[in-house]
């Protein structure tokens, strides 16, 4: 017992003094401690100023990097910095949007636009109508078929050019076979001086008002009698170079020329440069006030027939609109379009009654015109209808034909058409319609259409 | 001979009167793709710049028309300020359309004003269509948020000078002097709204996020069923019964849009209001500029929410 109380006593004595060191190390630790305290509060303070500094800059000039405005936070002003241009550790800290970085690294950089347009046409009609292929899409009468699937590229190409690419796919005949093929290809020049810019490739020619455009994008379900029967089913599409000129007036002009193989067989046919079809159109612009607006235009198309005989067609543009202010859409459209074609052809026959057959060249003035007017009093509904009247660049006699619809967008991105169609022609026109014991000399059809877009697609000029 | 030398001269005569004048050409012509636009580049530009828009204030800009009208602003401009963020993608065929290469994009006179701004709304997720017109790259409506002016002046006052160096001096002291004017109404406008701070309203069509933010408000639903696309009764049922629970005072709408719906809307939700807003500056009466355009909307806005 006295041992252990010995040894007690002994270690008591042997730790006093280390005691006493901590009890001095403890205390100088706390002095440190105090003063990490004292400098960490001023770093606090250092930063919670910068941060107050930052927050009231305006955001810097990296997108997805700077912060949104938080609520109630000041706005920058004049008075204070600058922003500077790139990431601080603060920027980094600070909360962002969690796709932040999809606008500087995703959303197709360096890609062009892409869009698919889908539009199909449905069409009910007479019997006989379809024997003969005498309605507005011939040999497809009573089908239901993909007119036009199309797949759009476009783009900048460098800082002087942008260009486009369009293939189609589409049904032409009753066997379902579908057709593709390379719908336009072209670049278009947009620095050249003195306010001309030139398209090369191969194009929708820019002749009129409805032949540029898409039969997608067509206030109706079908192209105008008159453009069909002047320039084939599928209108005026040739290879060359266009070049416009945007003077520099107070009123606006725009004129453009063209030149062009001539492949258009209906129309021309030549398919040469030798002979090339020369392509003229002038078009002015009338702003009347805020809510109507007027173009008016005229255009040139002249070529040489794969006979080697001169033809010309001339075409005169109207297109007026009444779009109340602050309106979405317009109100009222008026589109109407004349053409008319000085043409030379071949006729044989046995003028002396001798059986010796002669080759006489004659000469074939024929012109045609369409007038259509849409009203379109909700956003997503428009009635309209168009007329037809037209010649036939060689045959003899004349189609008139009307045509009532309805067209409704669910969105702007879908569309659905209905529209009955009349067509008479006269007696003379009937032996290029009866064929296959068919007539087509009256001929009733509905036509139904929808349409879709998916991706871009570009807008549209008036 | 003398003959086709007269006749050349005619040409060139006729041609030289197409081209610009000299005095024309001290001014640098701007044309804007919006109103708002407009009136910060005057700000900016003061007298060295004569400045027109392309589109008016009553106008949606994200379907403007194409018209050659515009063509023939842009056929005469040194500069070509746009909102950018797809708000104005039209500008580019009216571009095409006007044969003007010193405003292709790309080029020293193309202006985009959303560098910088930091774009609120930008889909965390695969955007596509069933979404409604969603903007890929985020909300583009922030032109008439006063406190992202500096950014978007700074802009301007960037693109003005590559094409006059000469005059960015001139163009900062304007930018200074209109940001000063700013701050001023703006220390105003915070306390008009202070008492309203954290207050609920639901809009037509997402327009406003960021002058709400900007304010302290908070925006908890929208009448269109997605943006672009017409409500649908079912939507409209529960915006009503939302609005009833959170004790909405008022729907934001813009000058298109169906005033006579909304009122509508906000009468089933037990007395809240529907107020027509300046989207942009000339969209209604009074809001003929910048400044005045945040006015009319802070002001509709304090006395609405009271």
């Amino acid at each position: 017992m006295r041992a252990l109380t010995l040894v007690l006593v002994l270690s008591l004595v042997a730790l006093s003094p280390a005691a006493a060191a901590a009890q001095a190390t403890t205390t100088d630790d706390a002095a440190a401690l105090r003063k990490e305290i004292e400098q960490l509060q001023k770093q606090l303070e250092s930063v919670t100023d910068r941060l107050k500094r930052l927050e009231a800059q305006p955001p810097a000039p990296s997108p997805g990097i700077a912060p949104p405005p938080s609520a109630g936070a000041p706005p920058a002003t004049a008075q204070q910095p600058a922003p500077q241009p790139g990431i601080s550790v603060m920027d980094i800290a600070r909360p962002r949007q969690p796709f932040g970085l999809y606008q500087q690294r995703g959303a197709g950089q360096l890609l062009f636009d892409m869009g698919v347009v889908g539009d199909f046409v449905g069409n009910l009609t007479q019997k006989n109508v379809e024997k003969a292929g005498g309605g507005s899409f011939p040999g497809l009468e009573n089908r239901f078929f993909p007119r036009e699937i199309e797949l759009s590229l476009f783009g900048q190409i460098d800082p002087y050019a942008s260009g486009v690419v369009r293939f189609e796919a589409g049904q032409e005949e009753r066997t379902g076979e579908i057709t593709v093929k390379l719908a336009e290809a072209y670049l278009t020049l947009l620095t050249l001086p003195f306010g001309t810019q030139a398209r090369l490739g191969q194009m929708r020619n820019r002749f009129g008002w409805s032949n540029e455009i898409h039969e997608h994008d067509l206030p109706w379900v079908d192209r105008p009698n008159v453009m069909r029967n002047f320039f084939g089913q599928e209108g005026l599409q040739e290879q060359g170079m266009e070049a416009t000129f945007v003077p520099d007036l107070p009123f606006y002009v725009e004129a453009l020329g063209g030149i062009f193989n001539g492949d258009n067989e209906t129309a021309f046919g030549a398919g040469t440069l030798r002979v090339p079809l020369i392509t003229g159109r002038v078009r002015t612009f009338l702003e009347l006030g805020t809510d109507h607006a007027l173009e008016l235009g005229m255009s040139v198309a002249s070529g040489q027939t794969s006979d080697h005989l001169p033809s010309t067609i001339l075409g005169w543009e109207g297109r007026y609109k009444y779009r109340p202010d602050g309106w979405l859409h317009p109100l009222i459209t008026v589109t109407g379009e004349a053409l008319y074609s000085i043409r030379k052809f071949n006729v044989e026959g046995d003028p002396t009654g001798t059986g010796v057959t002669e080759t006489e060249q004659r000469q074939k003035n024929s012109w045609g015109f369409y007038v259509g007017g849409e009203v379109q009093p909700w956003r997503r509904v428009a009635g309209g209808f168009r007329y037809d009247w037209s010649q036939f660049l060689q045959g003899p006699g004349l189609e008139q034909a009307i045509q009532p619809y309805i067209s409704f967008w669910p969105s702007e991105f879908l569309r659905f058409r209905l529209a009955y169609k009349h067509t008479a022609r006269t007696t003379q026109t009937i032996d290029a319609f009866n064929l296959n014991g068919g007539s087509a000399r009256t001929v009733d059809e509905i036509l139904f259409q929808a349409s879709f877009i998916l991706g871009a697609h570009p807008a549209h000029p008036f | 001979m003398r003959r086709t030398a007269l006749v050349v001269l005619a040409m060139l005569s006729m041609l030289s009167l197409l081209l610009p004048s000299g005095q024309a050409a001290q001014k640098l012509r701007v044309v804007t793709t919006i109103p708002d636009l407009k009136s910060l580049a005057e700000a900016v530009g003061g007298d060295l710049v004569e400045v027109d828009s392309l589109t008016r204030g009553t106008q949606n800009f994200h379907e403007a028309e194409v018209r050659p009208s515009m063509m023939l602003k842009l056929r005469r401009a040194d500069a070509l300020i746009e909102n950018g963020a797809d708000l104005d993608a039209w500008a580019d065929v009216a571009v095409t359309g006007s044969n003007n290469g010193n405003i292709i994009r790309g080029a020293p006179g193309r202006i985009d004003i959303s560098r910088g701004i930091q774009l609120l709304e930008v889909p965390s997720t695969r955007v596509d269509r069933s979404m409604g017109d969603v903007h890929p790259m985020g909300n583009p409506h922030f032109s008439l948020d006063p406190g992202l002016a500096p950014q978007i002046t700074q802009n301007i006052v960037d693109g003005l000078s590559r094409l006059a160096p000469d005059n960015r001096a001139a163009f900062e002291k304007n930018r200074e002097a209109f940001l000063q004017k700013l701050e001023r109404e703006m220390d105003r406008w915070v306390k008009l709204l202070e008492p309203v701070r954290g207050a609920k309203v639901v809009v037509f069509h997402p327009d406003f996020i960021y002058f709400l933010t900007r304010f302290g408000l908070v925006q908890v639903g929208m009448l269109e069923d997605r943006p672009g696309i017409p409500p649908s009764p079912q939507h409209l049922v529960q915006i009503i019964r939302q609005m009833k629970a959170e004790q909405v005072k008022v729907i934001l709408v813009e000058p298109w849009n169906d005033l006579k719906l909304a009122e509508r809307v906000a009468a089933e939700a037990g007395g809240a209001r529907a107020i027509v807003m300046a989207t942009s500056v000339g969209a209604v009466k009074g809001a003929d500029n910048y400044i005045a355009a945040i006015e009319y909307n802070i002001t509709t806005l304090a006395q609405a929410l009271k």
